[in-house]
């Protein structure tokens, strides 16, 4: 009976405190209020303090939340931004930290790929309900910068799955604790050449999944308003906010995942060589997982999405659509076509 | 209860239905009455099913029931038999479902219609006939079978002959369906006259072995006859026209009911009657319909401004990854292609109630002049949700169940055969998946959210009778989302099993020691593998935990407008100008996608064309290729 | 000479469907769909017949090894099929009757409302 009620425990640790909610919510504000920084200075501007993304958020929770007249539902009002935190709560679950897995098996690439549109759907619905024209452009534009983001990301998580199936002899592997646990024992899979087109694509999605600068004709405020965000005020605005920077962090999380699992064995290898042992060695790799993990997301956001912002003016729908379906599908459609054949 | 009397289910559960067709012509004027027969008609056979599952289902036996106890003499099948094995009760299940709900829903929703009682004649012998043609072990009754149900089906579609393009749905739809039913006809009797005997069991025990250029003929011309039951590419244009003229209830009927009858049909005859699944052309072609199907559609339906056309695309897209599935040929697939198609009649069966109570209460299905009903329909709005995430496969409806074994079982062909042609088709499904939750993104956009326009002000929620059949099949799409181990342990997978059971099938049609067919060892690891408790459990913990957290910071101090003093900060935000009613109309949405693919739609439009000569060409063009595949390929 | 009359079923089974495919009158249509039906069930009764046979109707006894009839199951099929024939015909000139009503014409490239 104890030991159900410790699992219980700490089960309920793993959501609320690390990886979840809690860990989600300061490292993605965290990294969010890195990448303004980052852009600012390679915009020579001196841009604003890195906690500002914290501030910002306070700001919010404690302004007043006004719900416009013509919403049709309260309750999807209010409800869509939490259900969005919560399904990337959740994707956070089961993504690997390296050796550190909150929940094995059941993490599976296709849930991956469905629970990734759960919070894009949830901004929808939410925009939705308001009536407001502006959001209903919005949430036009965000639904093609699903699909354009969707056929790219199909093709990079089949490619790997493949990959990763091939070595095994397995034919196919969907499972992301196999796929962690592969690139443990055999090495990160950005290493092998049919990998790196697959990598570049991934990196590209990024921006255009958490909606970011050139692919954020969804929200472009200068034109219509913050789109589906255009009614929203006070504290579910504040989650939507929160929302956008967790996804942040789970998409280079997911990143360093799929293609930099490898370097988990290094940390287990220095803290082995450091000659710690027992339980304090766990929490040691633990904590440098994380550490190392929360560095390389810091990488992955500076080139994926900060550089990408700093250099680019927004694009049109069209043009985003184009060219998810066009080149980024191209670099992931070799890949596959390599892995395919065994390369 | 003994294996003797439940032998006679099969044969009630289908006479049940014309009965209660042939007392409503008599009795029907009393409305009470009708609607008692109704009932007992609908809910008898699901009952008589149900009871069938323990002997079929869970302890692998098949009825073999001679009408008039005519069991085959000297190797020969004489009388009419009828035999049901665990696919055949599969599908019986699900059309006794689809018809008992889709009966409580029209209780209420065709109480302003004249003529009811004819209605209700028609839904049962429309019952009845695939009722029939499922639990039949006779190919020439299969025939009469289709034919009733496209009569009652064609009927039914120029109900309310007063709707926009009733009739001419239900003219072109009799015109291509006949033109299918002569083709099963003209098959059936190609059969005979090879083989002496309409049994189907007989048949498949003959046919492999004697496969000549008129047998090959007749795989042809049944191949295309049920493929226009199935309504799959290229037969889709009628089913989009049927849906969109018939009642709501009847809808449902032909998405969730007919279409199966079609795919049982595709399965019977390629697993079964011609054993055809071995070849690996035989899945290119099944897997290649399908695949076609799901993305022709939902690319169609992506441009339809009328909510039930829009959906009766969906539902042949659906339709797609059900064919793709069964045509993969492995345990996991079938298993995976049944699955989709229960779920497809829960869903889709849904969806079109819901439709129908839109229709019910506004009058119209436009999607350009709907907006808002969340706010006067909130019971409505949040089942159609459920359906609008169980067909976009959003976890853990049902949708993602099958879809997840689809894919699963797609790439794992893939991956088997080394074959590339079958990844392509994983990703096409992947992303037609997506499209799905496009297009339900705009409806849900469309019709229930966005803005109320005025003239409906006044609109109600639809009575509880409709309010609760819809109910019945959100449950049910829940429950079988939620529990897929248990689904796939006791119906699907006995049925995708005995879809490889081919002699074990004809033995006990005709006897011990008929025929002598090794059944193939079928894996079906992964089938039903992933369970979406565990990870329901975590959203939900999650979600509870953070909503906690936001109520303990007061994320609902919400301010509200007072109803006397209207503030202008509760209005729209319109860039300073004055708040107009204004609403992004069904048709501009998703913009930036249709633009990329305008010459593609436009292309599409134009071969759309509505004209049944050319409808009829697609079919003559699609048997003229099945033909001279069938004469290669065979 | 019976495979005349398998050339001339499907003879007639083409020219059916052939009438349905280029005619745009709805009766023509119509005419088009009962013409491929007695196709078939001219197919059908070659399929039952042997040259020479008789009749099969008998009494109990009359039976023999060296009775010759022609195969009554296919006879019985082509009573179906002509019944079902009938029937939708019955029904397309119903639905022609009610679509020339409604639409005012009878020509398949005017009642197009329902399309892309």
């Amino acid at each position: 009976m104890s030991a159900i009620l410790l699992d219980a425990l700490r089960y309920l640790g793993y959501i609320l405190i690390f990886p979840g909610f809690l860990f989600c919510f300061l490292t993605g504000l965290l990294l969010c209020g890195i990448d303004r920084k980052l852009v600012a200075r390679m915009q020579k501007r001196v841009g604003p303090p890195i906690l500002q993304p914290f501030y910002d958020f306070f700001k919010l929770c404690g302004k007043e939340t006004i719900v416009p007249a013509t919403v049709t539902s309260k309750t999807v009002f209010l409800l869509a931004p939490l259900v969005g935190l919560a399904s990337l709560v959740v994707l956070q679950l089961f993504i690997p930290i390296f050796s550190f897995r909150a929940f094995g098996a059941v993490a599976d690439v296709i849930v991956i790929l469905y629970l990734l549109l759960i919070p894009a759907v949830s901004v929808i619905m939410g925009g939705s309900v308001t009536g407001s024209p502006y959001a209903g452009v919005g949430l036009s534009r965000e639904m093609v910068t699903i699909l354009a983001c969707e056929l790219p990301l199909v093709l990079v998580l089949l490619s790997v799955a493949k990959t990763v199936g091939n070595a095994l002899d397995t034919g196919l592997c969907f499972s992301l604790t196999q796929i962690a646990a592969f690139q443990a024992k055999y090495g990160s899979l950005i290493l092998r050449p049919s990998m790196i087109p697959a990598a570049i694509a991934f990196l590209l999605i990024i921006p255009g999944e958490t909606g970011n600068h050139p692919f954020d004709a969804a929200e472009a405020e200068t034109e219509i308003c913050e789109g589906m965000l255009a009614e929203y005020s006070g504290a579910p605005l504040g989650v939507y906010k929160l929302n956008h920077a967790v996804k942040m962090l789970t998409m280079t999380s997911l990143f360093i995942a799929l293609f930099f699992g490898g370097i988990g064995t290094g940390i287990e290898q220095l803290a082995a060589a450091m000659g710690l042992t027992g339980g304090a060695a766990g929490m040691v790799v633990i904590l440098l997982d994380v550490l190392v993990m929360f560095l390389l997301c810091v990488l992955t956001t500076a080139v994926g999405i900060s550089f990408v912002h700093a250099v680019t003016a927004r694009l049109k729908i069209e043009q985003i659509f184009k060219y998810y379906w066009t080149v980024v599908s191209g670099l992931a459609l070799i890949s596959l076509v390599l892995s395919w054949y065994g390369f | 209860m003994s294996t003797e009397f439940v032998r006679h289910f099969p044969i009630f559960a289908i006479m049940l239905y014309f009965l209660g067709a042939f007392l409503i012509v008599m009795l029907g004027k009393v409305r009470a009455l009708r609607h008692g027969i109704a009932f007992v008609a609908t809910a008898g056979p699901l009952a008589l099913l149900i009871a069938l599952v323990k002997p079929i289902m869970i302890d692998g036996g098949i009825i073999a029931y001679w009408m008039g106890n005519r069991v085959p003499a000297g190797g020969y099948a004489i009388g009419i038999a009828l035999e049901v094995d665990a696919l055949g009760l599969f599908f019986g299940l699900l059309i006794a479902t689809a018809v008992f709900v889709s009966c409580l829903y029209s209780f209420r929703y065709m109480e302003r219609d004249d003529n009811v009682p004819q209605y209700y004649t028609l839904f049962l012998m429309l019952a009845g006939g695939v009722m029939g043609l499922v639990l039949s072990g006779d190919l020439f009754n299969m025939f009469i079978m289709v034919e009733i149900l496209t009569f009652a089906a064609v009927a039914l579609t120029a109900f309310r002959n007063r709707a926009n393009g009733a009739l001419e749905a239900a003219f072109k739809y009799l015109v291509v369906g006949c033109m299918g039913s002569t083709c099963i006809l003209a098959g059936t009797i190609l059969l005979y006259a090879q083989a002496r005997t309409l049994n189907f069991a007989q048949l498949s025990a003959l046919i492999p072995g004697n496969l000549g250029t008129s047998t090959k003929l007749a795989f042809a011309l049944l191949f295309i006859g049920f493929s226009t039951k199935a309504f799959i590419v290229p037969f889709h244009p009628l089913a989009a026209d049927a849906h969109g003229a018939a009642p709501a209830s009847i809808s449902v009927l032909i998405s969730g009911v007919l279409t199966k009858s079609g795919i049982y049909g595709l399965i019977r005859l390629t697993y079964f009657l011609f054993q055809t699944m071995e070849l690996g052309t035989m899945q290119f072609w099944l897997v290649f319909l399908g695949s076609v199907s799901m993305f022709v559609c939902v690319t169609m339906a992506l441009a339809q401004h009328d909510f039930k056309r829009l959906l009766a695309f969906h539902s042949i897209s659906q339709i797609g990854y059900v064919l793709t599935a069964v045509g993969l040929a492995t345990g996991l697939g079938v298993s995976a292609g049944l699955y989709h198609a229960m779920n497809h009649t829960l869903f889709k069966g849904l969806l079109f109630l819901a439709a129908g109570a839109v229709l019910h209460e506004t009058g119209t299905t436009d999607l350009n002049r709907l907006g808002g009903l969340a706010k006067k329909m909130p019971h409505t709005t949040a089942l159609f949700l459920i359906g609008a995430a169980s067909i976009s496969g959003i976890p853990p409806f049902n949708g993602f169940a099958s879809k997840w074994m689809i894919y699963q079982a797609a790439y794992q062909k893939a991956a088997e055969t080394g074959n590339i042609g079958f990844a392509l088709v994983t990703i096409i499904a992947l992303v037609t998946s997506t499209l799905t939750l496009a297009s339900f993104v705009k409806v849900s956009q469309s019709v229930f959210f966005g803005r109320l326009p005025k003239e409906y002000e006044k609109v109600q929620e639809v009575p509880f009778g409709m309010r609760f059949a819809m109910g019945i099949l959100a449950l049910l799409c829940i429950l079988t989302g939620l529990f897929p181990g248990l689904v796939t342990k006791y119906l699907t997978e006995p049925a995708a099993r005995a879809v490889f059971s081919v002699g074990t099938y004809i033995n006990s049609m005709m006897g011990e020691g008929t025929i002598i067919l090794q059944n193939p060892v079928v894996n079906f690891a992964q089938a039903g593998v992933w369970s979406p408790i565990n990870w329901l459990f975590l959203l939900i913990i999650a979600l509870l935990a953070i909503t906690i957290v936001a109520i303990s910071g007061k994320y609902d101090r919400v301010r509200e407008m007072n109803a006397e003093k209207p503030e202008g900060k509760y209005d729209l935000f319109f860039g300073g100008e004055e708040s107009v009613y204004s609403q992004v109309g069904g048709e501009d949405l998703f913009w930036g996608f249709k633009h990329n693919w305008r010459h593609y739609f436009g292309f599409m439009h134009e071969l759309h064309s509505g004209v049944v000569n050319d409808y009829a060409l697609w079919a003559v063009v699609a048997l003229a290729l099945a033909i001279v595949y069938a004469t290669i390929v065979l | 000479m019976i495979v005349f009359n398998y050339i001339a079923s499907f003879f007639l089974i083409v020219l059916g469907f052939y009438c349905i495919v280029v005619k745009y009158n709805l009766v023509k249509t119509v005419i088009g769909l009962s013409i491929a039906d007695y196709g078939v069930n001219l197919l059908i009764i070659t399929i039952g017949f042997n040259p020479g046979g008789t009749a099969p109707i008998f009494t109990p006894g009359e039976l023999t090894q060296a009775s010759y009839f022609v195969d009554p199951i296919p006879q019985a099929l082509t009573l179906t099929s002509i019944v079902i024939g009938a029937c939708v015909t019955a029904m397309s000139l119903a639905l022609v009757i009610k679509l020339k009503e409604s639409y005012g014409t009878l020509d398949t490239r005017e009642i197009r409302r329902l399309r892309g």
